[in-house]
């Protein structure tokens, strides 16, 4: 084989992996990115319109509950019984969180940290968690709030408070932050008096940690518009 | 006149043939690409300072092929990135050699 031969065939091989490998590559990406466009767009398009479909149906309930109360208010006209039962409902309303209400309240916001946090294991410290908000809405209701909302999201008894990755999810709905906790009936020195209070402001001091507390005269809070029925649970017996 | 033909054949070659590279395996194709044009312009620069040797040149793409796909599965076990590592030293090769090619031919 003559030198200049293998020389051309070395180069050529070479050359022709590069232009094979370069396009192949190239077009890999290529029908990766195209391939998933479409299917991004499509999920987000699937995440709007179910979010708009809830929206509605809550108005709805909300809507189909104040005329069943008005039409139990009308019916009580007609007798001492029929008053009587609908005045126990609308007791048992207020108590289960289907009826908004207003009222003095302590307003308490809180949101995550403006400071960067300067580790990955840190970052954890600079957010608020789901926990946290459960912690404030616990001493909320040991405080004495009668009716209590996050974000406009009533909490009844059996709201979940949870997370799905960095966002908090309240009665199944995501929420961004900032976080207003608005209780109604709250005694503001039982709260400020509290463990978890004092907490939050040692953690406000250390990390930045958005965290105030405020009274308001008239605050309103929504009617919960999920479901209140009992599947399984049982009134105790007597001797229970 | 070889070197842009034998580019072009492979090129059309997976045109025509059209694979797709599953997306784990696509920094690896990459870093052999950054390889082999690192060894296409060091061989064309050898040529030029008459000190080509085919085998040297066929060696030097494997091997540097070889190590930078080692590099960068060596960073994805790490959780470090190394294809940067690996994108610097080939670029800053490939500059060094088109600076040598360019005084060579143009004498500057």
């Amino acid at each position: 084989m003559s030198f200049a031969w293998r020389r051309q065939a070395a180069f050529a091989v070479v050359l022709a992996v590069l232009g094979f490998g370069l396009v192949a590559a190239a077009s890999s990406t290529r029908a990766q990115k195209r391939r998933d466009r479409p299917r991004q767009s499509r999920l987000v398009q699937l995440i709007l319109d179910r979010r708009k479909q809830l929206t509605d149906l809550d108005a709805a309930v909300r809507k189909l509950r104040g005329q069943v109360a008005r039409a139990q208010a009308d019916a009580s006209k007609v007798d001492a019984s029929t008053r009587e039962q609908s005045a126990r409902l609308a007791a048992l309303g207020a108590i289960a969180g289907t009826t908004a209400m207003e009222g003095p309240a302590i307003v308490v916001r809180v949101t995550d940290s403006t400071r960067k946090p300067t580790t990955k294991e840190e970052a954890g410290a600079f957010r608020i968690h789901d926990v946290d908000v459960q912690l404030v809405v616990n001493e909320l209701l040991t405080a004495g709030a009668e009716a209590i909302s996050v974000n406009d999201n009533r909490i009844v008894a059996t709201s979940p408070i949870r997370a799905a990755g960095d966002t908090i999810v309240v009665n199944f709905r995501p929420l961004n932050p900032p976080y207003v906790i608005t209780a109604i009936g709250a005694r503001r020195a039982d709260y400020a008096g509290s463990a978890i209070a004092r907490r939050s402001e040692r953690w406000r001091a250390l990390f930045r940690l958005g965290y105030t507390v405020n009274a308001q005269s008239n605050a309103r809070v929504p009617a919960y518009a999920g479901r209140v029925a009992v599947d399984r649970a049982q009134p105790m017996g007597a001797g229970g | 006149m070889v070197a842009l033909l034998s580019l072009l054949a492979g090129a059309i070659v997976a045109l025509l043939w059209g694979p797709t590279i599953p997306q784990t395996l696509t920094p690896y194709v990459a870093m052999a690409v950054v390889a082999a044009i690192d060894s296409a312009f060091g061989g064309a620069r050898s040529y030029l300072e008459s000190t080509f040797n085919d085998r040297i040149f066929v060696l030097a793409f494997v091997s540097n092929a070889a190590v930078a796909a080692l590099l960068v599965w060596v960073g994805d076990q790490l959780g470090v990135d190394l294809t940067v590592a690996v994108v610097v030293v080939f670029g800053i090769r490939i500059f060094q050699n088109v600076a040598a090619i360019r005084r060579r031919v143009f004498g500057g």
